[in-house]
């Protein structure tokens, strides 16, 4: 192809635009979820839920770190992208924008946020760009437990009133925005889909829902269409706002800027 | 870089520091002594061997998990080793994407091969796919591992 930096991956322009912003968006997802799982280590309703959480987060700063990684052949600085920007530039999903305020939504973040972003992945993996596709399915393995976990405590939760409450809550508050997010059907999203890099929004909503519809049948929640693109930003790939300062100010690594080591 | 302002939890303005440049930044090294085995790793070779690349996966064979006291190679983290002219370039992998040992893992390994004098330079290169499963544990790393009483 003529024109193409050297070095970039081989794609139309739209289209490495497109999937650039695609995999910055999962690696800002990962690494604010990572902060949101990591309020919980301490304070979950038993200890064993903590240390799942711990494990999650941990396992969310890794995923991270290799999908941050992978920009490098975009163009990207690694190291800048993972310290030096604003909150306003990070492409994490809005439900993960404030911390989750108790367990019920750390678990409805798990099953709605994360589920999302392993669809997400899987299909990236299945779309075949080769230099991801191997990390992505150790990445998935890792989501294995993450999903065994948060489905197990779904199910417990609701099967009390307050926790069914609590859950129906948070789900209907997340799921049209991460449904936009996940398959936005803008044309950044459709140039991807023609290169074959990722599923259709109908093949991707359709999985989404096979994943979690089973769980929303317990809350009498159906799954929402997902928000229009009138308030939508192209360019992160999400709705407006960002993640609160303090969870940037972590990610960033602010206060240990002095002692870096990378 | 960005400009960025630096704040404490009680919300006074601290001044900005910005990162350092590499050679400002904290000391490389994570290792301690104890670590990978160094203890039961064998003298350096007195003559440069003919078939190097073979020889590097024996001395990887002395390179001991940071957290199972069996080798790197029986752990099934080895994917590769290929050497040119005094370089070595070893793929390996980890078993977990936020593995805590990386840093320890590739000291040991860079420590290890940097001992003989036919090693000018080791190449560290992380690789993902096939992704690392138990399966990838070798019969004698197993068997190691049982008699420790670690299921596999």
């Amino acid at each position: 192809m003529s024109g193409v930096e050297p070095g970039l991956p081989e794609m139309d322009d739209a289209v490495r635009t497109a999937f650039r912003r695609l995999l910055l968006s999962l690696a800002d997802s990962k690494r604010i979820l990572g902060i949101r799982y990591s309020d919980w280590l301490l304070g979950a309703p038993s200890i064993e839920a903590g240390i799942a959480a711990s494990s999650m987060a941990q396992d969310e700063w890794g995923h991270a770190r290799l999908l941050y990684a992978s920009l490098k052949d975009f163009g990207d600085d690694p190291v800048a992208l993972e310290h030096d920007r604003q909150a306003a530039e990070y492409a994490s999903m809005e439900a993960l924008d404030a911390p989750f305020d108790d367990w019920a939504r750390v678990i409805a973040g798990a099953v709605v946020v994360d589920g999302a972003l392993a669809v997400a992945l899987r299909a990236v993996a299945e779309g075949g760009y080769e230099p991801i596709e191997g990390r992505i399915s150790k990445m998935l393995g890792e989501e294995a437990f993450h999903r065994s976990l948060a489905e197990a405590w779904f199910r417990r939760l609701a099967g009390s009133e307050e926790g069914a409450r609590r859950l129906k809550g948070a789900v209907e508050e997340w799921l049209a925005p991460t449904l936009r997010v996940l398959a936005p059907d803008d044309q950044g999203h459709r140039a991807l889909v023609a290169a074959g890099l990722t599923g259709s929004a109908a093949e991707l909503r359709a999985r989404f829902a096979e994943r979690i519809s089973p769980l929303l049948e317990l809350l009498s929640v159906d799954m929402p269409e997902p928000l229009g693109l009138d308030d939508w930003d192209e360019g992160r790939g999400r709705g407006p706002g960002h993640p609160a300062e303090e969870a940037v100010e972590r990610a960033r690594g602010d206060l240990n800027r002095a002692l870096f080591v990378e | 870089m960005v400009e960025l302002t630096t704040r404490s939890p009680g919300g006074v303005t601290l001044p900005v520091v910005e990162a350092p440049s590499p050679e400002d930044a904290l000391p490389k090294r994570v290792t301690s002594h104890a670590s990978g085995g160094r203890d039961v790793w064998s003298e350096p070779m007195e003559d440069a061997p003919g078939d190097p690349e073979a020889v590097v996966v024996e001395l990887l064979h002395e390179v001991l998990d940071p957290e199972l006291p069996i080798s790197l190679v029986d752990l099934g983290l080895i994917y590769g080793v290929e050497f040119e002219a005094g370089r070595v370039r070893v793929d390996l992998t980890f078993t977990a994407t936020a593995c805590p040992c990386m840093e320890f893992i590739r000291e040991d390994v860079r420590d290890r091969l940097m001992r003989e004098y036919w090693v000018d330079a080791v190449e560290i290169r992380e690789v993902w796919n096939p992704p690392w499963t138990r399966e990838r544990i070798t019969r004698r790393g197993r068997e190691q591992l049982r008699t420790m009483g670690v299921g596999v």
